[in-house]
């Protein structure tokens, strides 16, 4: 049978959490058929990292490059459509992140494969695949099957796919030559910046950690504002932190603030009014905090502590240490 | 600089109640509220900026069946020039590949410096369009947008990355990019505005004007196909997290490292 | 032949002002705002100073409380100005992005808050069986339209005042009906936020809907609905009252009495779009007086010099432009609690939703509670609720 090859995802020296998610289940679905997993690194001076993959892969094909030092989408083409037209591997998985998203529809056109994205679940099915897919902003999942034969190429999302811990695979390191020329690409990567700092605009942010009254006073922010750095969350408020002027009004969420839809919205010590949800209620996950259980904000959280804030924060921070950010 | 983005219409259904058609393959579109899908609005905005900053000509394209024509007069009344309309039965049921194929035959003949398209649609997400149209046009493209400065016949672009990061890019024009939320402020269109257009050609193009063949087009032009849809199992009323406030901290991190994409 | 421009002046009337002051003196949010209204005028009758217009954010300050008109001595219209001036940021797209929210929303949802449109009755889905509510878009008849509201509609602390409201008219023996779910907008903010086209769509199809089901009387409990649809909706073919002011000649005619003693000290606070802009003052304060055990006492800004509290205008969709200046609602409660009120009384959606707010922020929640005048009203009428409004 077929190889399975997912493409390692990496950046400024890290491996993406996405490359483990996507090895792990590759090899669930390799062991169900018969057929290998073989990881695919590009980069340069990577040779190194490559130990951290080889437990989770039977092969490790690694092209190094000078050219392939920071991501862009015109040289990881060039090798990928190489690699998988020599090889013919029965399913390519690359992350549904902005590499990804950047990648895959264009090597699928070049090489007219059949492209599913940001699968959230997937099988094999009689030498093809079963996809599911979320539509209308998640409120729907479709089951979505190929319309003609491989190879496949499918885009998973991220934070999906556990990564089950399992014995070692132990997959040699096969070195493999750079199809790559040089010669003017037309599109050129410059530098990685960081988001500015200050004046974060909130609507931007994946995770949002919100205060409200419960908050008690500006003496308690500290708190709250190290445990979102932690987890490289930006802080935002309810009006009523504003208009005490705790907070700067470009951190209010509500009908006279801002609208946010950022993954994780953890709402502490907010009472939930209404002009407030409908200014959050976009969010992916909602986790709420609040002593009271009545608070109105329960009725549109995922999850909900009736605890003391000043008890949870702190031990959250605390556990939150030592995470690292994307 | 002329410049063409490609626009969608799709359902709000973040606060409405969703209910499965009786092909079990989509919902119920009537009852439903329908808008220029959101990204594709900012998309909209950039080219009129860039329209306004320097020369040039913007047209907004749509594939789509009549009803796409409020979106596209919603264009024209923020200030696009010209709207086309992709119309025909066969081009239904199309994947983001096969929606790809339409967009790059219609847009083939048009003369261009640069494509924008939205991030992604509202309603099915493939976040593929913008990437295969480039590909399929031969141009370099960039994806997840959020800052364009023109430079001559090059492009800077910024791209937002994970985790509050960004990668600074240089393109070569003509390009196509596909554009995130929040690259600017999507002007306000009053009705006194939609009615200014109201009058305005909407120019409809169909298969027969398009050289593709019938199985290049919609649903057998399709790479993919949906077999079904379903409710995803209900989160319904809140999970209530209970323990003591260590406990309770290893769980919320737990949701925050599988919902938030952290490390 | 040239055609001219109508200059600003021309358009709002501008040029009988002789720059006396008494707007901005009456103006409410000029403590807290570069708004200045008096100047804005004679920025607009020399036609100077007003490009740039999408950077002046204290123009979105404004609450549109008519303060600067009503005391005008030359009978000009300032307010008229600030709604045509944000008229021309309306019709360039460069507004606020929550009010582009709100009003994207009235267009495709019908209310300001983003809700779709089927769900606009589910408030009388918590009514109890006893209190049943006839529904025109259901093929019912009755003698009023209740004019529900869009705040009154969609948001839980003000369903409970429309819930108090129909148990109020049912007692008084009102045979009333809503439009349910075909109801939408007044249009009252969307005009003071500057949007003409979107408010005529509104009015234009509401006077349909009330022609098409043959309404000739409609009561709101809403002042900004009851403004725009007394002042602004042509008054051929209906007539419009106030819940206070039909409650009220009711309680004259003997047709409502009052069980229950609700032994508080209140206050009244005159919402601006019912009280100076529309001149009801006395049937609230009838009603109160009417509650056994009730004390009333006047505030010393009541009646025409009541404070604005701020949500009026467009406001509640937007923040103030500064930060200075202790918010007008806070000012209000602060004044009622010195004043040894146990509640702040208001008629107003509005009102009742910034002055709670104030409550809160201003950390008064163990001193001082606001209610609107429906729900004292139902409480003494003998209503029983296990609702969180009491």
């Amino acid at each position: 049978m077929k190889e399975i090859l997912v493409l390692a995802e990496h950046r400024q020296g890290q491996w993406r959490d996405i490359t483990f998610e996507m090895l792990s289940k590759a090899r669930q679905l390799a062991e169900s058929f018969g057929s290998e997993v073989h990881a695919v690194v590009l980069g340069k001076g990577v040779a190194n990292s490559t130990d951290a993959l080889r437990p989770m892969a039977h092969r490790v094909l690694l092209v190094e490059d000078e050219r392939l030092e920071a991501f862009n989408s015109e040289t990881y083409q060039t090798v990928l459509a190489q690699l998988i037209t020599e090889r013919k591997p029965l399913l390519t998985l690359i992350g549904h992140s902005t590499l990804g998203m950047d990648l895959a529809p264009n090597l699928a056109v070049q090489l007219k494969m059949p492209l599913a994205t940001d699968c959230i679940g997937i099988d094999g099915k009689d030498g093809s695949f079963v996809l599911t897919r979320q539509i209308y902003g998640g409120k729907i999942n479709s089951t979505v099957l190929f319309n003609k034969p491989g190879p496949y190429l499918v885009t998973l999302r991220a934070g999906t796919f556990p990564v089950l811990q399992r014995d070692s695979l132990q997959g040699d390191i096969i070195p493999l030559a750079s199809p790559l020329t040089d010669g003017n690409l037309p599109k050129r990567f410059l530098a990685y910046v960081e988001a500015a700092l200050g004046g974060v605009d909130i609507t931007q942010a994946d995770i949002l950690v919100s205060v409200g009254r419960g908050i008690k006073g500006p003496e308690n922010l500290p708190l709250v504002k190290e445990f979102a750095e932690a987890i490289g969350g930006t802080l935002s408020c309810s009006r009523p932190v504003v208009d005490k002027k705790w907070l700067p009004k470009g951190c209010q969420v509500g009908t006279s603030g801002k609208t946010v839809k950022p993954k994780i919205y953890l709402a502490v010590g907010i009472s939930g009014a209404f002009q407030h949800i409908a200014g959050m209620k976009g969010a992916g996950t909602v986790i709420a905090i609040n002593k009271d259980p009545k608070a109105p904000i329960f009725g549109v959280a995922h999850y909900g502590i009736v605890g003391d804030l000043f008890k949870i924060i702190p031990a959250l921070k605390e556990k939150a240490k030592g995470l690292k950010q994307r | 600089m002329n410049i063409i983005v490609c626009v969608k219409r799709v359902p709000e259904t973040a606060e409405a109640d969703l209910v499965i058609d009786k092909t079990g393959r989509d919902v119920i579109k009537s009852g439903l509220v329908f808008d220029l899908n959101e990204w594709d609005s900012y998309a909209i905005e950039e080219a009129i900026r860039l329209k306004e900053k320097k020369e040039g000509h913007v047209t907004v394209i749509s594939m789509g069946g009549e009803e796409a024509n409020e979106s596209l007069r919603k264009c024209l009344a923020m200030g696009a020039d010209d709207a086309v309309r992709l119309t025909d039965p066969a081009f239904e049921g199309a994947d983001g590949y096969a929606t790809a194929k339409v967009l790059a035959e219609s847009i083939g003949k048009l003369p261009f410096d640069l494509i924008l398209t939205g991030t992604q649609a509202e309603d099915d997400g493939y976040g593929q369009v913008g990437g295969a149209l480039a590909e399929l046009l031969g141009i370099p493209h960039a994806t997840v947008v959020n800052q364009i400065e023109v430079e001559g016949k090059k492009l800077k672009v910024h791209r937002e990355l994970e985790g509050g990061l960004e990668e600074i890019l240089e393109i070569d024009l003509p390009a196509l990019l596909t554009i995130q939320t929040g690259i600017n402020e999507p002007r306000y269109v009053s009705i006194m505005g939609i009615r200014k257009v109201a009058k305005k050609e909407i120019k409809v193009l169909g298969a027969k004007d398009l050289t593709l063949v019938a199985n290049e087009t919609g649903l057998s032009g399709s790479d993919t196909r949906i077999e079904k849809i379903s409710f995803p199992p209900t989160t319904g009323a809140v999970k209530m997290i209970e323990g003591n406030p260590e406990e309770v901290a290893l769980n919320v991190l737990n949701i925050l490292k599988n919902k938030g994409g952290l490390a | 032949m040239m055609e001219r421009q109508e200059s600003i002046a021309q358009k709002f009337d501008l040029y009988g002002c002789y720059q006396c002051g008494k707007c901005t003196g009456g103006c409410p949010v000029t403590t807290r705002s570069r708004l200045n209204i008096r100047r804005l005028v004679l920025q607009g009758v020399l036609g100077k100073d007003l490009e740039r217009l999408n950077e002046r954010l204290e123009l979105w300050d404004c609450t549109t409380c008519k303060t600067c008109t009503l005391r005008c001595p030359r009978d000009i219209n300032p307010m008229n100005l600030i709604i045509g001036l944000r008229s021309t940021l309306v019709e360039q797209g460069q507004i606020p992005r929550t009010l582009i929210d709100a009003l994207e929303s009235v267009y495709k949802h019908g209310n300001p808050w983003g809700k779709p449109r089927n769900k606009r009755t589910d408030w009388v889905k918590d009514l109890p069986d006893s209190l049943k509510v006839k529904d025109f878009s259901q093929g019912e008849q009755a003698e009023f339209l209740l004019f529900v509201g869009c705040t009154a509609s969609f948001d839980p602390r003000i369903q409970e005042i429309a819930k108090a409201l129909t148990y109020n008219l049912q007692r008084a023996g009102i045979d009333f009906g809503i439009l349910g779910n075909e109801e939408q907008c007044c249009g009252n903010e969307i005009r003071r936020m500057g949007e003409v086209g979107l408010f005529e769509e509104l009015m234009q199809t509401n006077i349909e809907k009330f022609e098409t089901y043959g309404i000739k009387q409609i009561l709101t409990s809403c002042p900004h609905g009851f403004n725009v649809l007394k002042n602004e909706y042509p008054q051929e073919t209906f007539t419009v009252v106030h819940g206070t002011q039909l409650l009220a000649r009711c309680l004259e005619e003997g047709k409502l009495s009052f069980e229950k003693e609700i032994k508080k000290v209140v206050t009244y606070h005159d919402p601006c779009f019912l009280g100076k802009q529309n001149g009801i003052y006395d049937e609230p304060r009838a009603l109160l007086r009417a509650i056994p055990g009730l004390t009333l006492k006047e505030l010393d800004r009541s009646r025409e010099r009541s404070l604005c509290c701020e949500g009026g205008g467009g406001r509640m969709w937007v923040e103030a432009s500064s930060d200075s200046g202790p918010r007008l609602a806070e000012i209000r409660v602060r004044d009622a609690i010195e004043l040894g009120a146990e509640m702040l009384i208001t008629a107003c959606p509005l009102c009742v939703l910034t002055l709670e707010d104030a409550v809160k922020t201003s950390g008064h929640e163990e001193h001082i509670r606001v209610m609107d005048v429906m729900e004292l009203v139902a409480m003494a009428l003998g209503r029983s609720t296990t609702g969180s409004a009491f």
